[in-house]
């Protein structure tokens, strides 16, 4: 009896529950607000560091004796053309944020494929939508397309073996990344995409091979590979960072393993493709974040 | 009144969508049957379910020579139906500007059981296979998006992948791939003499039962099972020198050459010429090459 009372007509009582419950209402907007994904921009940004100086490239035509880049062997060369698969991104952050791109691939398009190509300079910019509001400090992705890219069968979007000029149709998958260009100590004879036979001093690198087939020699190239950066980039409803990936052209060819120009200089197979492969994942680097 | 007027806009609109959605989505499956003494099938239906439309659309494509360079050589040029879809007069296989390549078609037969196609097993989904075809310069010659552009250009083609296909309103590859693939896997081997002694319906006579009783011990160790292969890659010693290096092209193991895919023994008196470069042109050669091994 007497608490009814007290409910009746205790008025502070009220105002202690409506207080209460205004401050729940308000922090609870203030937390779902803090948990609205937003998006982050991840671009590849292709390069050449010449001299200690980063350069975009400058692609030629087949064909062209304008040499303007120096490998580790100080032989000289040009590019006609450069595209590279980058799949499975992963975000993380320092607070356990975790981030992974969905990948999907079917006849009408893929999803968490993108092909980077430097003919197409929007292509290097890849957006991803839906990541959890947080911090990130650290990605993960795969140069190259994977098992699940082939075994779907015949894909559209990048996958499409038509226009993507990445498929390779006597051992079927994806070609992870293509070159082409001139050196002047080439003595030509390769063929690719774009240089074609009979142009002379041309080099071509289409490093691929994702088959893993127990008991042979043959190669997977895929690489996957992390960087941690030394900003934070904070994603949340609103905002969208970017993060800035280099790709420097002239570690492709050393920065693990030296690749000679005179010779090896028209790859097409897995096995040709590999040391180049190695290079990979010392050619991407952080660069920097655009918050 | 309004209100009538408002329920009779509604009703129509009801019908016509559902006539509409009823026209976009009309689709008729096929089934793929595997008789129970085969291997397991292999090829990833769910993400292409064959349906009537699909599959006559593939048979189309694979009839068609608009497929080529010189719009002269279609599938069926090499992969003949009257001889289980392989090339009967030629050895090897002749493509656009009549170019000799230089290894025989296979049978087509059975598709769906197999998970690595071409002699050196190089192509891993049944769906890249005629890309490997069109591409070639010594079969088709053509590029993969030229073909496409042609196909879109055809009045014909149109209604036939929107119907195969509900929903796309251009052609593109993987569609067409699909739909090659669809024909392909319907083309079942499974009628055979053998398959009614598999199923109970017929005996093998006493001269049968002894040629069976060789083929188990001298071949049944590569020509194994239903299909008469083991998918495996094997040098039936054809050669000292190889032309072709087989399957060391994909495998890259030193060991791998001159090897080739042990290929179904299905059809056999109507696929001559036999083995991967087409050298012997009866059975009596291959049985001649076996005996002095
Ligand atoms: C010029 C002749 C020619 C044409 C045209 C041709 N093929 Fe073939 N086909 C071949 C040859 C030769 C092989 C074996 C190639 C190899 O092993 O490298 C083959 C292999 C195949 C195989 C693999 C069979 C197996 O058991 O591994 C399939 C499937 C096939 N072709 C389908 C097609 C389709 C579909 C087309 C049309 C798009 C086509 N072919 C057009 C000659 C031809
Ligand atoms: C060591 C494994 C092996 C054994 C044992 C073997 N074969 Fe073969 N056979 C093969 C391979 C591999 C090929 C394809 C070779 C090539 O084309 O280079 C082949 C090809 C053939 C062909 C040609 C098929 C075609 O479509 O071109 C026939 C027919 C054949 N074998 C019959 C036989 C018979 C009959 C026997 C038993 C006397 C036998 N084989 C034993 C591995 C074997």
């Amino acid at each position: 009896m007497k608490q009814l009372n007290f409910f009746k007509h205790n008025k502070s009582f009220y105002s202690v529950i409506f207080l209460t419950l205004a401050i729940f209402m308000v922090s609870c907007k203030k937390d779902s607000d803090k948990k609205d994904p937003g998006n982050i921009e991840i671009e590849f940004d292709n390069i050449a560091v010449v001299n200690g100086i980063e350069r975009q490239l400058t692609l030629v035509s087949p064909g062209s004796t304008d040499y303007g880049y120096t490998n580790g062997m100080s032989q000289t060369f040009n590019i006609n053309l450069l595209r590279y698969y980058i799949t499975n991104i992963k975000l993380e952050g320092p607070n356990g944020e975790v981030f992974t791109d969905h990948v999907h691939v079917s006849s009408s398009g893929t999803e968490g494929i993108y092909l980077v190509d430097e003919a197409q300079p929007s292509s290097g910019s890849v957006i991803l939508d839906n990541v959890p509001a947080g911090e990130y400090n650290k990605i993960t992705f795969t140069v190259g397309v994977e098992e699940n890219g082939v075994t779907e069968g015949a894909a559209g979007g990048n996958l499409d073996p038509a226009t993507c000029k990445m498929f390779w149709n006597w051992n079927s998958g994806y070609i992870a990344l293509k070159f082409e260009g001139q050196s002047n100590v080439s003595a030509g004879g390769t063929t690719g995409t774009e240089t074609l036979e009979g142009v002379t001093k041309g080099i071509a690198y289409h490093i691929g091979g994702w088959k893993t087939i127990d008991g042979t020699a043959f190669v997977y190239n895929n690489k996957t590979m992390s960087f941690t950066f030394d900003t934070k980039a904070k994603v949340e409803k609103g905002l969208q960072p970017a993060v800035h990936m280099v790709f420097d052209v002239i570690k492709l060819f050393s920065s693990k393993n030296l690749i000679d120009f005179t010779g090896n200089n028209n790859v097409h197979k897995p096995v040709d493709g590999k040391p180049a492969a190695e290079n990979i994942p010392g050619a991407f680097a952080f660069d920097h974040i655009h918050q | 009144m309004k209100r009538k007027i408002a329920l009779l806009i509604g009703a129509t609109f009801i019908i016509f969508s559902c006539g509409k959605d009823d026209v976009v989505t009309k689709t008729s499956p096929y089934s793929l049957i595997r008789p129970d003494y085969f291997p397991e099938i292999t090829y990833p239906l769910e993400n292409n379910p064959i349906t009537k439309e699909g599959f006559e659309l593939g048979k189309k494509l694979f009839n068609d020579p608009r497929l080529s360079l010189d719009n002269s050589v279609a599938c069926s040029n090499c992969h003949v139906k009257g001889v289980a879809f392989t090339d009967p007069q030629h050895n090897p296989s002749v493509g656009i500007f009549n170019q000799i390549g230089t290894r025989n078609a296979p049978m087509i037969a059975n598709m769906a059981f197999q998970s690595e196609f071409l002699w050196d097993g190089g192509v891993s989904h049944l769906d890249f296979v005629p890309v490997f075809a069109i591409e070639n310069q010594k079969e088709m010659g053509e590029e993969l998006h030229h073909v496409v552009y042609k196909l879109n250009k055809i009045p014909e083609y149109a209604p036939l992948f929107k119907a195969a296909f509900p929903g796309i309103d251009t052609i593109t590859s993987p569609y067409m791939l699909r739909a090659i693939s669809q024909y392909m896997l319907l083309l079942v081997s499974d009628k055979s003499k053998y398959d009614r002694v598999q199923k109970g319906e017929d005996v093998f006579s006493a001269s049968e039962l002894t040629g069976k009783a060789v083929f188990d011990q001298k071949c049944a160790a590569c020509h194994s099972g239903a299909l008469f292969t083991n998918y495996e890659y094997m040098n039936n010693g054809l050669d000292l020198v190889f032309m072709d290096v087989g399957r060391e092209l994909i495998s890259a193991l030193a060991s791998d050459l001159g090897k080739f895919k042990v290929p179904s023994l299905r059809n056999i008196m109507l696929t001559a010429p036999y083995m991967h470069d087409g050298r012997f042109k009866t059975l009596d050669e291959v049985l001649e090459h076996y005996r002095s091994e």
